[in-house]
């Protein structure tokens, strides 16, 4: 597990469009070598994946180009009271999961 | 008339106590926080505590300051309480002589002294996510708080020898911190604009590290960049001109933590 | 090739035989230094001597020919020269130049050869406050960091390329 950070609104409205935003601690280790540069295998976040009251909302595939300690943002629209949950999985299989309660009342 | 003559008066007072220290050819200008060199981009990515990366430090901190550590088990909440109440303007006031001690300390530095003396733990090393993770929150609690550093009695001969340094040309280059952080702030240097040097924001998310780093860590990248032997992170020459930059930049607001290139 | 020598001021004094004449100037060139021995001795062998006559140096260094090609690229590279860091040229293909120092542009119709050697190899003669580093010196330095201890920036071939390359600059425009 990785330090995370999630941020999405404590409550919103049936209806209501609301934005979500996470980063994650990780150095995504592109693997690429250039003369005299880190030789180090390749280490990235290779798929978040994101649920809201259990079903997927959002899903990515994360590439080697995107910088470290990856931050997204998105949008979906509130239905439920539910958890939004988080999970990355990198190249070493480690998998860390995040999640924070929407409201809807 | 008689306004215009005390404004002229105060301006030239002003423009030589301002250039006296420095090697600098041109009058300072006022010193200007970091973030206002970024791009808009930047700024705003700064100022979101969402997309900010320097919270994720952050939010390592506040976990650690709840933790017990060490052989006297305690956690730094246990003396402290909420930190939101007792650490707030702390970082402003840092680097600050140690009245116990006499000895310079920043914020690393105290965080260490209380590990090592009231926790009966090891001390954290320099970089390590866990120091620039406390260093990082306790600061944070200072975000918006002017620089306030005591720079009299104790602390002034690390003021001074902070100065010395500042304005001393070093390495193969042979510069001077002051030549371009004073003389030069605000101009480029290939496609970076050159700081006032003030270290407001500390520990910062760096582009260039992909990661959080110390001002050490900031002032040894200027030391390799002019070809200088570069001193230990926490060696007190670096102290003292962590403690200097503080003294610049009284009155600048804490930005911990701060985004830069 | 001295013929001229009486109407200059010289700052390194010149001996008739000319290996005499290098110990001496890099002699005078290291005085009263705090570094030891042993590396005066290793820089006295690096450094070429050099004449300074009012704001130049009249003669290449070690009397090697430059060469402007070689000399563009030192210019523009990072780990050379570097000067871009600071510098503007007339390149358009080189994005984010410099503006610490004056534009490179007509450098070579402002300056004679000698006027820029000078300002190469040490510029704080001319201006004690500049910013501009002394490519060709190993005396008076702080703290210079191992790898560069005892060495100049650019050796004497590598400062006759640069001067070869800014001479050619003789036009203000950019292009």
């Amino acid at each position: 597990m990785r330090p995370a950070r999630i941020v999405v609104p404590e409550t919103a409205k049936v209806g209501e469009i609301v934005e979500i935003k996470a980063l994650i601690q990780h150095p995504m280790v592109t693997g690429h070598t250039a003369a005299g540069a880190n030789t180090e295998p390749r280490d990235i976040i290779h798929t978040l994946t994101v649920t809201y009251d259990g079903a997927e909302i959002f899903r990515a595939d994360f590439m080697p180009g995107i910088a470290a300690n990856p931050y997204v943002a998105f949008t979906t629209v509130a239905t439920v009271t539910g958890d939004i949950v988080f999970t990355w999985t990198d190249d070493k299989s480690e998998v860390t999961t995040a999640a924070r309660t929407l409201r809807v009342p | 008339m008689k306004g215009w003559r005390t404004g002229l008066a105060i301006g030239l007072a002003l423009a030589v106590w301002r250039s006296s220290p420095g090697l600098a050819e041109e009058a300072s200008p006022s010193l200007h926080p970091a973030t206002e060199y970024l791009s808009t981009g930047m700024k705003a990515e700064q100022a979101d505590l969402a997309r900010n990366r320097g919270m994720l430090w952050v939010d390592q901190g506040a976990a650690l300051w709840r933790q017990a550590q060490g052989v006297a088990g305690k956690a730094c909440a246990d003396c402290h309480g909420e930190a939101e109440a007792s650490m707030r303007g702390v970082a402003a006031r840092y680097p600050a002589v140690d009245a116990t001690s006499n000895r310079l300390l920043n914020l690393e530095g105290r965080i260490n002294q209380c590990r090592t003396t009231r926790q009966q733990a090891q001390a954290l090393a320099y970089e390590s996510n866990e120091l620039l993770g406390l260093t990082a929150f306790i600061a944070y609690q200072s975000r918006g708080l002017p620089v306030n550093v005591a720079t009299g009695g104790p602390a002034q001969p690390y003021v001074e020898a902070g100065r010395k340094l500042w304005n001393e040309r070093q390495g193969q280059l042979n510069l001077a911190c002051a030549q371009c952080h004073e003389a030069k702030a605000g101009h480029k240097l290939r496609g970076d604009t050159i700081s006032s040097g003030v270290g407001t924001g500390y520990p910062v998310y760096r582009l260039e590290w992909q990661g959080m780093g110390s001002l050490h860590r900031r002032l040894r990248a200027c030391q390799l960049g002019v070809r200088a032997i570069q001193f230990d992170q926490g060696a007190p020459e670096y102290l003292a001109l962590e403690l200097y930059l503080a003294s610049r930049a009284a009155g600048l607001p804490i930005e911990t933590p701060a985004l830069r290139r | 090739m001295r013929a001229a020598r009486k109407s200059y001021s010289v700052a390194v004094p010149a001996a008739a035989c000319a290996n005499k004449r290098r110990t001496l100037a890099v002699g005078v060139l290291l005085g009263g230094l705090l570094l030891p021995g042993a590396l005066k001795t290793a820089a006295a062998e690096q450094l070429a001597p050099f004449e300074i006559v009012g704001d130049a140096i009249p003669l290449a260094l070690d009397g090697l020919p430059g060469d402007a090609e070689r000399g563009r690229v030192i210019v523009l590279d990072r780990t050379g020269g570097n000067c871009l860091i600071c510098h503007k040229v007339p390149v358009a293909s080189e994005p984010f130049q410099g503006e610490l120092g004056p534009d490179l542009a007509g450098v070579g119709g402002r300056l004679t050869a000698a006027q820029i050697r000078q300002r190469l190899v040490d510029q704080s003669r001319l201006d004690r406050a500049t910013l501009m580093p002394p490519y060709y010196r190993v005396d008076n330095l702080t703290r210079v960091a191992a790898p560069f201890q005892g060495k100049p920036v650019l050796n004497a071939q590598q400062i006759e390329d640069v001067v070869a390359w800014l001479a050619t600059l003789k036009d203000q425009e950019r292009p």
